[in-house]
């Protein structure tokens, strides 16, 4: 079986086929039924905002070894404008307000690693990873 | 967790043989320690497909799956509750925060009240919400002068607050030779146009009282007339000066107009958050503020102050929708006796 | 409380017809109306307030800064139809000595 998958998002419905990887992904690697949605629920809105701000994007999701523990880790990558201000993204409130789903601070509480990295102009690339209890 | 969802069970199983409003009563207790051990509510319908799986084995599985749909569907909750958790917390180093700005502001606008042997003075200046935009400001100067500065900033709240800080410091640079409020009026003038906002605006009435002559000597910018009461025939006068607000251009002649007071005469300068109160019923009619400093008018400036401030505060039911400041000077009917 | 402006274009001036009050809540909803007038390079601009019953001192602020960024580029601006008590604030304040202000019914 591939270590790493990935989905490319061009339309909406490529949302729900990151989903869909994903959750087999966390199905396979041992996730119980939560997590399974919660690292679905994080891949759905990582997707979803490649496809409202970015346009088109990459959804990557990689299986996690370290010798001690299992775990998965999801890239999401685009070309689009990059985040201008990535403190506020970050704010409780900022998307959710305006109801655009759980917004990134959501997205990090789902996981137990979360980073991002933008350039202006270049892209951004969110990279969360979820460990197996 | 583990302990959690046996109890879980347990409670579950009671309440199923029994439907005993007890069980519930306990559940109710039980849901507390799910929120204090800050379990998510998709744990919760977790916890709950667990126990129907291990009570009921022979259940149909789309039982089984309607709890996975509801996971699904509790998850947005469940950060939705988390959010809102940390919003709170937030909130509260905010006002935490705005406490200690306030207390700031208090210390910075503190102003003394100068005893002078013939003007009796008195004062209350009142934030509507944490912080001021109201500002007032007494300094004794010598040969028996004393002048008083009451300015509102256009705007409430914070903003407001920072930018009343800008006339304080302009107040304390102030050479003693520059007192009259003319001079006093354009200079800070110049200086609130170089450093505020442009969509920020200040009024400011000025005086200064000699008490070697009695004569008031007034400028305004923009504020609004302070009241003159003249003892001598019960009635009220407007201490009218032409000016433009502070901050508005840059350069401004101020003018001033000079009144001699008599004994028992007062002048009350007051913030539109005085003259322009807004009742259930509609505006203040400033005939209210007159009537009521009339019947006051034998008692100390300070004692007129306060009592004005409550009863307007009792009209707006005590909820403040400006800042309020009033001053009084009066000039006392007799010196001021030693011991007072 | 509320606030109602139009925005008319007659005879190359822009007219805002306001009705309403403008107090600390609605003063925005005033300020957002006038920050769309561009470019304000010789923009001729009159402000009606014939229907306005009431103005804070908030309102008063919008107008201010809106005069100052217009007088800026050269541009006029006329506020007309004020109210006994609107015409009083822009006395008081001193501003009907810098911007055009006509009472209800014309007269400074």
């Amino acid at each position: 079986m591939n270590e790493r998958s990935s989905v490319s998002i061009y339309t909406e419905w490529d949302v729900v086929a990151a989903r869909q990887l994903g959750r087999d992904e966390a199905k396979a690697v041992g996730f119980g039924t939560v997590d399974q949605a919660r690292i679905t629920t994080a891949i759905s809105e990582l997707a979803r905002n490649i496809y409202l701000y970015a346009g088109t994007g990459e959804i990557e999701i990689e299986r996690l070894h370290d010798g001690k523990r299992t775990g998965l880790k999801i890239i999401a990558s685009d070309d689009g404008p990059g985040i201008q201000d990535v403190r506020r993204v970050m704010e409780d409130g900022f998307t959710t307000s305006g109801g655009l789903g759980a917004g990134m601070p959501g997205v990090q509480r789902l996981v137990d690693e979360f980073k991002i990295e933008t350039e202006i102009g270049k892209g951004t690339k969110i990279t969360a990873v979820k460990w197996l209890r | 967790m583990e302990r959690l969802k046996q109890q879980y069970r347990e409670l579950l199983e009671q309440y199923l043989a029994s439907q005993d409003e007890k069980v519930l009563y306990f559940a109710q207790q039980f849901s507390r320690k799910f929120i204090e051990q800050e379990v998510a509510p998709e744990d919760l319908v977790h916890l709950h497909k667990d126990a129907i799986s291990t009570l009921f084995p022979e259940a149909p599985e789309a039982f089984k799956l309607s709890y996975d749909f509801l996971i699904e569907m509790m998850i947005h909750y469940g950060l939705a509750l988390r959010e809102h958790q940390s919003m709170i917390k937030k909130r509260e180093e905010l006002q935490m925060e705005i406490e200690i700005a306030a207390n700031m502001q208090d210390t910075l606008i503190k102003t003394t009240l100068p005893v002078m042997e013939e003007l009796d003075i008195g004062y209350v200046s009142e934030p509507a919400k944490k912080m001021s935009g109201d500002y007032i400001y007494f300094t004794p100067h010598s040969d028996r002068k004393v002048s008083v500065a009451v300015a509102d900033v256009i705007g409430k709240g914070i903003p407001a607050a920072l930018c009343m800080s800008t006339i304080k410091f302009g107040m304390d640079s102030l050479s003693e030779e520059q007192s009259s409020p003319h001079d006093v009026l354009s200079i800070i003038n110049r200086l609130v146009e170089k450093s505020i906002d442009d969509s920020m605006f200040i009024s400011m009435y000025y005086g200064m009282y000699d008490e070697s002559t009695s004569i008031f000597t007034y400028g305004s910018a923009g504020h609004e007339p302070a009241l003159l009461y003249r003892a001598a025939t019960d009635s009220f006068h407007y201490l009218e000066s032409k000016g433009l607000l502070l901050g508005v251009k840059q350069d401004v002649q101020y003018e001033e107009q000079q009144v001699k007071l008599e004994a028992g005469d007062f002048i009350a300068i007051m913030t539109d958050g005085v003259t322009e109160i807004r009742t259930s019923e509609g505006f203040l009619d400033e005939a209210i503020i007159q009537s009521y400093l009339r019947q006051w008018k034998d008692e100390s400036a300070q004692q007129m102050s306060d009592q004005l401030y409550h009863a307007l505060a009792q009209l707006q039911d005590f909820k403040l929708h400006d800042d309020f400041t009033v001053a009084i000077l009066k000039k006392r009917t007799e010196g001021l006796s030693v011991g007072e | 409380m509320e606030l109602n402006i139009e925005r008319v274009e007659e005879e190359g001036r822009t007219v805002f017809y306001v009705a309403g009050e403008i107090d600390a809540y609605t003063a925005p909803k005033m300020k957002e109306a006038l920050e769309r007038v561009t470019p304000l390079e010789e923009a001729d601009i009159v402000i009606d307030l014939t229907d306005v019953s009431y103005m804070d001192s908030t309102g008063l602020g919008v107008f201010v800064g809106f005069y100052k960024s217009v007088d800026a580029a050269e541009g006029s601006v006329k506020i007309v139809g004020t109210n006994r008590r609107l015409h009083r604030l822009f006395e008081i304040t001193g501003l009907d000595e810098i911007i055009d202000v006509e009472r209800i019914g014309g007269g400074e």
